[in-house]
């Protein structure tokens, strides 16, 4: 399989496609005439789909391992996560969660 | 002086000034964001030329770190696209919610406006001008432009420091768990009530169980399921409270 990412014209459209996505969302009120609004259903739907978005992310990312589902000890990548939402009961800041996270998954990497 | 063909609004001055002071605290954050997703996508395979149009054209942390795995695998343009959508849905409501100081302007200026209106310069206008009387003034764009360059310019140097550095880092580091760790920190301060809860359960749970599916469909199964379940929970809970 060639490297997607040296595959100009596919990672050229992407690229295009997802500026479009940026400027249509960030500005779709700014360009729509006053008449049409949000319906409150819609808005409760938008609100919730970038939340589930990124928990769909994170879970194929971090919880399977070569299209399977990896829930196991040998996950470091799990335990890492696991670790920095732990970190953000005590504290949202980013550069705390990020940090202890990438020491758990070193520690586990360098020692287990 | 034809106001029609500007591309930027009159601006006040001091506001603009206010507003890149109140953003500074947040430009650290923003940096440390924009050097995770600058590392992550020439860790993901990104070359740097593909890397730096990338930065500089979509102007999404969230959007680009999200997509990075899809793109990696060759995934069709058309989920790509779905999941940078789903990702950035918030902004539809961020424009919704700070339209009513920006309709009056000329559509160009309402576009730039719109494309530099970020998480943290929203967050910050809304709190700045909430319950303001007048809107569309000259302090408020000074402000929204204070806040905006700021952003932009913090996001764009730190994203083009992690291009550069991004090859220099072994790929054992683990650095693809960084922009995950980068995500959950977006993600958290989502997920507060009741239905966001039971919505982000049921997409984790889906997701990991649909990731075998062919050109990543499960992602935006998961993910509608997710929705719905958050969207009936929410009903529930408003039923139950009248």
């Amino acid at each position: 399989m060639s490297d997607p990412f040296h595959d100009w014209p596919y990672l050229l459209a992407a690229i295009a496609g997802l500026t479009v996505v940026t400027v249509t969302t960030r500005s779709s009120f700014f360009m729509l005439p006053a008449r049409f609004n949000l319906p409150p259903r819609v808005e409760r739907a938008l609100r919730y789909a970038p939340a589930c978005a990124l928990a769909a992310i994170i879970a194929q990312g971090v919880f399977t391992t070569n299209h399977h589902a990896d829930i196991s000890w040998g996950n470091d990548h799990m335990w890492a996560l696991a670790a920095a939402w732990l970190v953000s009961l005590r504290t949202k800041h980013m550069v705390i969660m990020m940090g202890v996270g990438m020491a758990v998954f070193t520690a586990l990497r360098l020692w287990v | 002086m034809r106001p029609s063909t500007r591309l930027l609004p009159a601006i006040e001055k001091a506001a603009f000034r206010e507003g890149t002071r109140v953003m500074t605290p947040f430009s650290i954050a923003i940096g440390v964001w924009g050097l995770v997703t600058g590392v992550a996508m020439v860790n993901a395979g990104l070359s740097i030329p593909g890397a730096l149009l990338m930065t500089f054209t979509v102007f999404a942390g969230s959007a680009q770190l999200a997509v990075l795995p899809l793109l990696a695998t060759g995934t069709p343009l058309l989920i790509v696209w779905a999941t940078a959508l789903l990702v950035n849905l918030r902004f539809v409501i961020f424009s919704a919610a700070s339209r009513r100081s920006f309709v009056a302007l000329p559509w160009q200026q309402r576009l730039i406006a719109g494309y530099l209106n970020g998480d943290v310069g929203f967050a910050l206008f809304s709190h700045r001008f909430r319950g303001a009387k007048e809107h569309g003034t000259p302090e408020q764009y000074g402000f929204f432009y204070g806040t905006a360059t700021l952003n932009w310019l913090s996001w764009q140097t730190s994203s083009v420091a992690g291009i550069l550095l991004g090859g220099l880092a072994p790929t054992d580091w683990g650095l693809e768990l960084a922009a995950y760790l980068a995500l959950l920190t977006v993600l958290i301060p989502m997920v507060r009530t009741f239905p966001a809860i039971s919505g982000v359960l049921v997409t984790t749970v889906l997701a990991i169980v649909t990731v075998g599916m062919p050109m990543r469909l499960g992602l935006l199964i998961a993910v509608l399921a997710g929705v719905a379940v958050a969207v009936t929970g929410e009903t529930l809970k408003a039923r139950r409270a009248s």
